[in-house]
């Protein structure tokens, strides 16, 4: 039933992300042909402003989209589970469990989808604006085959070093905090369900109150840390050199609580679904 | 033969302390069909969601088939709903599709005879049927399957009258004749004639129930008339 559940999450929700991924993506293209375009020479203010305009376009589109995407499966959720739509998710011949992991593995791999999708659009923007200049100036490009050869001697040098280890880290901490921001916001609009004349208001409040205690719980672990770090000259010293060891080690104690929180928050849902659940 | 339906001292107490159900104790056996009736505020849709799992209860229990409500439950319980529960974005075969996936008794042909009956086309977007149109799909899903036990609320509420009769021939027509229908409603005169069975509650508590041959013979009255000499104002 798990798999009938995840095909049909998935149908319902595809279009929405994946159109503004496309329109991100597209707007990322267009903000990286202003390069190709004659207009940062020009004596009119208005021309290259406009080119900025579309610079900055693209910053907020990735802000909203991000958002957006965030948003839209938020209020999925809470449709699906807590309105009319409930009466037939809630009457399926499903577990609860089946039915919050359903919904928490879609929601994780929508918030992965948009990162990648954002990181992407970077990437579009990045790869057309250079096209462009190197179309515009021949220089441009043998510069840029030049910097390219001198990147891959950049590994050998100390302040890379452990940046291997730090890579791996960090697309850990991106894929725990995917699962922890799913169970953030599920989390909370579950829990908002519980002030039964406020269900809303109480899951902005959830939210906030989640986030507050995330934010604590770092506060507490990191503070030993970065006491260490201004005390300890060696430590440093070994700072300065090359600062990937210290991310690795801030880096998977921030994966460690964001699982620990995502799988508390998955269990309190849980049990607010099968024990307490009061459809309106 | 058992009953279907087994419930124990079953009280529903909301938030501010108000009493939707109290101690409700009732059997309801297996291959009839029953009016579940009250005026507003009765409990009769407090009932109905304790029965599918949408709430829980205060106390006491609810057992069908022997099962209290879960996965068990649902796989034999067809309910319908007093509101539309579908998602709008979706196409009608896109539901049935729904259905298929999820309930071993739908009968998807059942359901595509009965959609071109009335001419609703299975490539239409929900969100562009009207209200009485999506409510007849709805009732066209949860009587397309050959459930054990079939809980209506409020069948024939919000649709015409010439709707209710297509609605009340689908129910009459469609359902497993070893199942049980419960249906919830004010419009007793509509239902009257197909009821086996009648269950008033008033206040969240029993106040009777009977067969309709009984109210007829021993009472000497119409379900209609005695349901308002019973609850007479």
């Amino acid at each position: 039933m798990l798999g009938k559940l995840m095909k049909h999450e998935w149908k319902a929700v595809w279009k929405v992300p994946t159109l503004l991924l496309g329109v991100l993506i597209i707007i990322a293209a267009v903000a990286g042909l202003t390069f190709a375009l004659p207009i940062w020479d020009s004596d009119w203010i208005g021309l290259p402003m406009s080119g900025i305009m579309l610079f900055m376009l693209f910053y907020v589109a990735m802000i909203g989209v991000s958002i957006g995407i965030v948003i839209y499966l938020a209020v999925r959720y809470y449709k699906n589970m807590f309105t009319d739509e409930g009466y037939l998710t809630h009457t399926l011949p499903v577990t609860s469990r089946q039915l919050l992991i359903s919904k928490v593995i879609t929601v994780s791999v929508w918030e992965l989808l948009a990162s990648i999708g954002i990181l992407f659009s970077l990437m579009v923007f990045g790869g057309v604006a250079v096209l462009s200049l190197a179309s515009k100036e021949g220089d441009f490009a043998l510069l840029l085959v030049e910097a390219m050869k001198e990147l891959g001697n950049l590994w050998d040098m100390p302040f890379f070093k452990g940046f291997q280890v730090f890579g791996v880290s960090t697309v850990f901490m991106e894929l725990v905090s995917c699962f922890s921001g799913a169970m953030t916001i599920i989390a909370s609009i579950t829990m908002g369900q519980m002030i039964r004349k406020h269900r809303i208001l109480g899951s902005v409040g959830a939210y906030f109150a989640i986030s507050a205690v995330v934010q604590g719980i770092f506060m507490v672990i990191m503070f030993p840390l970065m006491l260490k770090m201004v005390m300890d000259n060696e430590f440093l010293y070994r700072f300065e050199e090359s600062p990937f060891s210290f991310y690795t080690i801030m880096f998977t104690i921030m994966s460690v609580v964001y699982l620990a929180v995502g799988v508390g928050l998955y269990f309190l849902s849980e049990y607010l679904i099968h024990r307490r659940l009061e459809l309106e | 033969m058992s009953g279907l339906v087994t419930i124990n001292n079953l009280t529903k107490v909301y938030e501010k302390k108000k009493v939707a159900l109290e101690h409700l104790n009732l059997e309801i056996p297996r291959g009839r069909i029953i009016g579940l009736l009250g005026p507003n505020g009765s409990g009769k849709t407090t009932l109905i969601k304790l029965m599918n799992g949408l709430l829980v209860p205060t106390e006491g229990e609810i057992r069908i088939n022997g099962c209290l409500p879960g996965v068990e439950t649902k796989s034999i319980v067809s309910y319908l709903p007093e509101r539309t529960y579908f998602q709008n974005s979706m196409q009608v075969k896109e539901l049935i599709d729904y259905f298929v996936d999820f309930y071993a008794d739908f009968r998807p042909e059942r359901a595509r005879q009965m959609l071109a009956n009335l001419g609703i086309s299975e490539n239409a977007y929900l969100r562009t049927l009207s209200k009485g149109t999506k409510e007849k799909v709805q009732l066209i899903m949860v009587m397309s399957r050959d459930a054990q036990l079939y809980i209506l609320d409020e069948p024939i509420a919000g649709v015409d009258p010439a709707a209710r009769d297509y609605i009340l021939r689908t129910i009459i027509t469609n359902y497993n004749e070893n199942a049980t229908v419960i249906i919830s409603t004010h419009l007793i005169s509509d239902i009257e004639k197909v009821l086996d069975e009648v269950i008033f509650i008033r206040d969240g508590r029993l106040i009777l129930h009977e067969t309709v041959e009984d109210i007829r013979q021993v009472k000497g009255k119409s379900v209609d008339s005695y349901f308002r000499e019973v609850f007479a104002c």
